[in-house]
């Protein structure tokens, strides 16, 4: 891979005295899919956290577009193109589509722009468009979040568990539009507890157990057997 | 995503600010939680004790407004951040006692099924 966009080096963090990640490395290219899995309490979703700014690692790099931005502010790098799905979706449930699409103005975008944008990726919120945000389905909501983050041009895209509480009918189609995604150029780092649902568009994919990576390789190469290990402890 | 977009993400990554804030503030908070207590406490017998040690009114009210309530301000500050992070701490330590009870757990019943795939096998 040349020139990754995303890069961690021999990264820690901890909680307290509490270690969660014990020196993790992880490189995503322009473009690439990444699955970062993993059972509970793997230290997923404070890779994420790591990744976005909300967490400094005790030690290590975080390398962004070639530079290294260990300790950046979680806005600033957010306003630069590294935008952040957080686990729970993150939209505004008292707020309409249109107005949760208005939030994603602060980027600069018109929201006429960001509308037609959005309803031409994902029909079923046009006809959502005046309907309160946490009255949608769980799929719909999870669309509304994602057309946020693309409303924003993200150039890294960090999802935390997509799937959750969704019927995997409507999580395959959610893989869909991130592999789509991913095709315009956005780099994807994915977090999924399940592997299966997101190892179909993956490029790539990690293993992470007990704050280590365990497997890292490409998404097709990753088999039931090792991810049965990584997951049981076998 | 065109050259463009690329060119200027990483242009204001280039232009970002770091913090140089240490990744164990926690830590720091709870020590500095600590010494504002004992030294409160320290300041506030101090006060007290200087305030009873003299007849003057003007003296004792010097040394009760800056020792025995600028000790107890520092006593409650203290005492509120040494609370705070002891919870945190405590609380962290559950849960990592919970998470590794259900990793053995799991563990077990690993091992239990493999023994009864193995005896079904025979």
């Amino acid at each position: 891979m040349t020139n990754p966009i995303l890069e961690l080096r021999n990264i820690r963090a901890s909680y307290g005295s509490i270690e969660v990640l014990h020196g993790v490395n992880l490189s995503i290219g322009r473009g690439e899919v990444v699955a970062l899995l993993g059972p509970n309490g793997a230290g997923k979703s404070t890779m994420i956290k790591v990744v976005s700014g909300l967490l400094r690692p005790t030690s290590g790099q975080l390398i962004v577009g070639g530079r290294d931005v260990t300790g950046a502010a979680a806005n600033a790098l957010a306003r630069a193109g590294l935008c952040t799905i957080p686990e729970g979706r993150g939209i505004f449930p008292n707020l309409t589509v249109r107005e949760n699409l208005l939030m994603a103005t602060y980027s600069g975008h018109k929201l006429s722009d960001i509308e037609e944008r959005t309803y031409a990726r994902f029909p079923r919120l046009s006809e959502r468009r005046t309907q309160l945000a946490g009255t949608m389905s769980g799929g719909e909501q999870q669309m509304l979040s994602l057309a946020r983050a693309l409303a924003t041009n993200p150039v890294i895209l960090l999802l935390d568990e997509l799937s959750m509480g969704l019927a995997p009918l409507i999580v395959a189609e959610l893989y869909q539009q991130v592999a789509a995604i991913a095709a315009e150029g956005v780099s994807v780092l994915v977090v999924e507890q399940f592997a299966r649902t997101v190892l179909g568009v993956a490029d790539q994919a990690v293993l992470l157990a007990h704050g280590k990576v365990q497997v890292s390789g490409k998404a097709s190469d990753i088999g039931e057997d090792v991810l049965a290990g990584a997951y049981l402890g076998s | 995503m065109n050259e463009d977009r690329i060119q200027t993400f990483t242009e204001e990554i280039g232009e970002l600010k770091l913090r140089g804030a240490r990744a164990d503030r926690e830590r720091w908070l709870l020590i500095l939680g600590g010494l504002g207590l004992v030294a409160g406490v320290g300041l506030a017998i101090f006060g007290g004790f200087q305030a009873s040690g003299t007849t003057n009114l003007g003296d004792q009210v010097a040394f009760l407004a800056t020792g025995t309530l600028i000790g107890l301000a520092l006593v409650i500050a203290g005492a509120a951040l040494f609370i705070r992070y002891s919870i945190a701490r405590f609380m962290r330590f559950w849960l990592v006692r919970l998470v590794h009870e259900h990793r053995s757990e799991t563990d077990r019943v690993i091992s239990a099924l493999k023994e009864i795939e193995t005896k079904l096998n025979k």
